[in-house]
């Protein structure tokens, strides 16, 4: 298990590879692997990556390990039948910058979470209409321009009108994570994509 | 009410405030600037001040996150995160962007004298003065030429002062969007700085602001809409970007009197291609030939920087955002070029250390972008930085000067110039792509913008900036959006030049690329762009 948690801090996606796949040869379960060893690996990059120690490609590669490593067991990139639950995340519609988006989506994937990728530049009406599909524990947008904020305050109201009143959303990234959850009509504002676990695992799983 | 003591330069200064206020809000309502790159709301960490004396309430949660614990110890606070309720005494930390016009090198623009065959446009007997005018997010450059004689009077370059609501086109499109005041004051802000420069410039030069008929301007697209308050609100929505942009320079008398030049002069802003490629690249493209020959690539290197690609049919171009670390900002040692910034390190052979050159041949303050390009790639080749950016040996960060100032180059420094580079190589293979060639076929490598002046373009290359072709290859051209708005204003043939390049160009979106997340993750490496097919 250790080789595996180094394979990815290393973001070496093809030895991440190998060593999930003989652990899962040597009996373990694809969730034991995930829990034990990808998440293992999150928590470790989660300490490492503080703000004086920060380094996009080293996110970025250990982020595709853990795609790859998901990708293996759950060919279609989403964990199935995850215990945590289900996660729907988008850059909203005027943005097409999802470089957060897609860390946030491959942190969450490492610990587990099933996530449920809308793309960039997505209409409301689209993530709210996914998200009455996915009955998810929370909804998450990611913003780097400051003219979606009008559409994030929105996405509370559209989920209400679906029934999803209990569903939590959090916003993130560079044109957000400055304001309060007041100001984006949200439950939380996250500084990254770690904190955004803190935030989901505070949350437990009781809607998954 | 309450009452403010600013400390600056030994002497103080007394305001009354009503309280709860933003202490930037009331600096700036006394005309006291603090250093600041975003529009007030503690994204950019830069408006710090220190208190001196007095409550000064509790951090915010952006000051926790942006300021150090030795800062909080020293009662350093932002200016926009702290609203004071009573008396209070504070030293502002660092007074940001002033002004300062400095005379253009000699070798930016156009060659100082005058082409063969020029004189076939707009030029008429007797005295009358033209203006070029490059308008950049970060620097304002402009000439004035003696339009008979084909001559340059003088030239100036300075910084945008704009950059008090924001650094980077976004935040600054945002603050316009957001109000009409701040709308109204970021158009009459660069032309203010234009007219007090050529006021002085001209006055040295013995000749009359009013003298000047014509005025041409490039720039990039937001630059110029919100110069000509043509609805920088609408730049913002991505579906613009690639759209062809209005800015019409409406009202040419308002412009001219603002500028303090002939009131009938004739006001022209060169039309950007489109919502993210400014009339700054076509611009370049005339002014480098760049469409003599298939095979040939421009790189206008900025915070925003522009590339265009031709391949004997179209001119490919684009414009990737990779953040200001080319110019020195947002790196913790960076500084502008200009005296007192390293502009030039190399690794010595043995016994350790870097040698570097200062600029103004004083004490180093601090690198700029093109130093950081050597420190780089001399710490890659000594092995002490690793090609995915992290340094080697246990340490966090590499000591350029111990002391009086220390300069230290730190990981998160690295990490950003990776972003800035991969988002510059991620554009020129996605251009390359379109084009169908590879690095192989290319003929001509321009490298534009002032970064370029002192580059190493074997070091550029070794770290993957440029790609790897003959170094003979490489041209370092200056600021060629200056040159190219010289061209246009001085020759109509090329005016009407730049009109044909507008029709062979077609625009690439770097967001819809699909291989762009790929290229992007390849570019942050610090080695060579491959060399084979795109």
């Amino acid at each position: 298990m250790d080789k595996l948690i180094t394979a990815i801090l290393d973001g070496d996606s093809a030895m991440a590879v190998s060593q999930a796949r003989q652990l899962n040869a040597s009996g373990l379960s694809p969730e034991k692997i995930i829990i034990e060893g990808v998440e293992a690996a999150m928590s470790a990059l989660d300490t490492k990556c503080t703000l004086e120690d920060f380094n996009l490609l080293e996110i970025m590669l250990a982020g595709r390990a853990v795609m790859e490593v998901t990708k293996l067991f759950w060919p279609s990139g989403a964990v199935k039948d995850s215990a945590k639950g289900t996660v729907v995340i988008a850059a909203l519609e005027g943005d097409v910058h999802d470089l957060g988006k897609n860390i946030l989506k491959m942190v969450l994937t490492g610990k587990g979470y099933n996530v449920v990728d809308c793309g960039k530049d997505c209409p409301l009406q689209k993530l709210a209409d996914t998200a009455a599909a996915g009955r998810p524990l929370a909804v998450g947008l990611s913003g780097l321009i400051t003219t979606v904020i009008p559409v994030v305050r929105q996405v509370k109201g559209a989920l209400a009108a679906r029934g999803l009143d209990n569903v939590k959303v959090f916003a993130g990234g560079a044109a957000l994570k400055q304001s309060t959850p007041g100001m984006l009509n949200v439950d939380f504002v996250a500084e990254s994509a770690f904190d955004v676990l803190r935030f989901l695992s505070g949350l437990g799983n009781g809607l998954g | 009410m309450p009452e403010l003591t600013v400390i600056t330069g030994g002497t103080e200064r007394k305001i009354t405030f009503p309280g709860g206020l933003p202490l930037r809000k009331i600096l700036e309502g006394a005309g006291l600037l603090v250093r600041s790159g975003c529009t007030g709301n503690g994204a950019c960490g830069l408006c710090l001040v220190k208190v001196e004396k007095g409550n000064d309430g509790n951090l915010t949660k952006n000051e926790r996150l942006l300021l150090s614990a030795s800062q909080i110890n020293e009662h350093i606070r932002m200016a926009c995160q702290m609203a004071p309720q009573g008396d209070l005494s504070i030293r502002i930390i660092d007074e940001g962007a002033k002004s300062a016009w400095r005379e253009l090198p000699q070798e930016s623009g156009r060659p100082i004298t005058a082409k063969s065959g020029q004189g076939t446009g707009t030029a008429s007997p007797g005295k009358t003065f033209g203006l070029a005018v490059d308008l950049g997010t970060t620097h304002i450059s402009f000439s004035v030429w003696d339009m008979a004689q084909g001559k340059r009077v003088f030239g100036r370059a300075g910084l945008n002062p704009q950059s008090r609501f924001g650094s980077d086109i976004i935040t600054r499109l945002t603050a316009a969007s957001e109000s009409t005041d701040n709308a109204s004051v970021m158009g009459r802000l660069p032309l203010e700085a234009i007219n007090g420069a050529l006021a002085d410039g001209c006055a040295e030069n013995g000749l009359h602001p009013a003298d000047i008929r014509h005025a041409r301007f490039v720039g990039n697209t937001s630059m110029l809409a919100l110069l000509t308050g043509s609805s920088p609100a609408a730049l913002l929505r991505p579906d613009q970007w690639t759209r062809p942009f209005d800015c019409a320079t409406a009202n040419a008398p308002v412009f001219a009197a603002a500028l303090g030049i002939h009131y009938h002069a004739s006001v022209v802003a060169v039309q950007p291609f489109a919502g993210f490629v400014g009339s700054d690249l076509l611009a370049g493209v005339l002014a480098t030939g760049l469409m003599s020959a298939p095979g040939s690539l421009l790189i206008d290197f900025g915070t925003n920087s522009e590339m265009a690609l031709w391949d004997g049919t179209t001119l490919w171009v684009t414009s990737a955002a990779g953040g200001p670390a080319f110019d020195g900002y947002g790196i913790r040692c960076g500084m502008p070029a200009g005296p007192g910034a390293i502009f030039r390190a190399s690794r010595r052979l043995s016994g350790g250390g870097v040698d570097f050159h200062v600029t103004g041949g004083v004490r180093a303050r601090g690198i700029c972008g093109s130093g950081l390009v050597d420190l780089i790639a001399s710490l890659c080749e000594t092995g002490e930085l690793a090609a995915n950016g992290k340094f080697t040996g246990g340490i966090t960060s590499y000591a350029v000067q111990d002391e009086d100032p220390a300069i230290c180059l730190y990981k998160p420094d690295v990490d950003k110039f990776q972003r800035a580079k991969a988002a510059i190589g991620a554009g020129v293979r996605i251009l390359l792509e379109m084009a169908g060639i590879n690095t192989g076929q290319l003929n001509r490598v321009c490298v534009c913008g002032d970064f370029g002046r002192n580059l190493n373009v074997a070091n550029a290359q070794r770290i993957g900036l440029l790609p790897y072709v003959m170094p003979g290859k490489v041209e370092i051209c200056g600021n060629t959006a200056l040159a190219g708005c010289e061209d246009v204003l001085l020759s109509l043939r090329k005016a009407q030049e730049l009109e044909q390049i507008r029709k062979r160009a077609s625009i690439v979106n770097l967001s819809r690329a699909p291989r762009f997340e790929d290229f992007f993750l390849d570019g942050l490496y610090l080695m060579p762009m491959p060399a084979g097919d795109p």
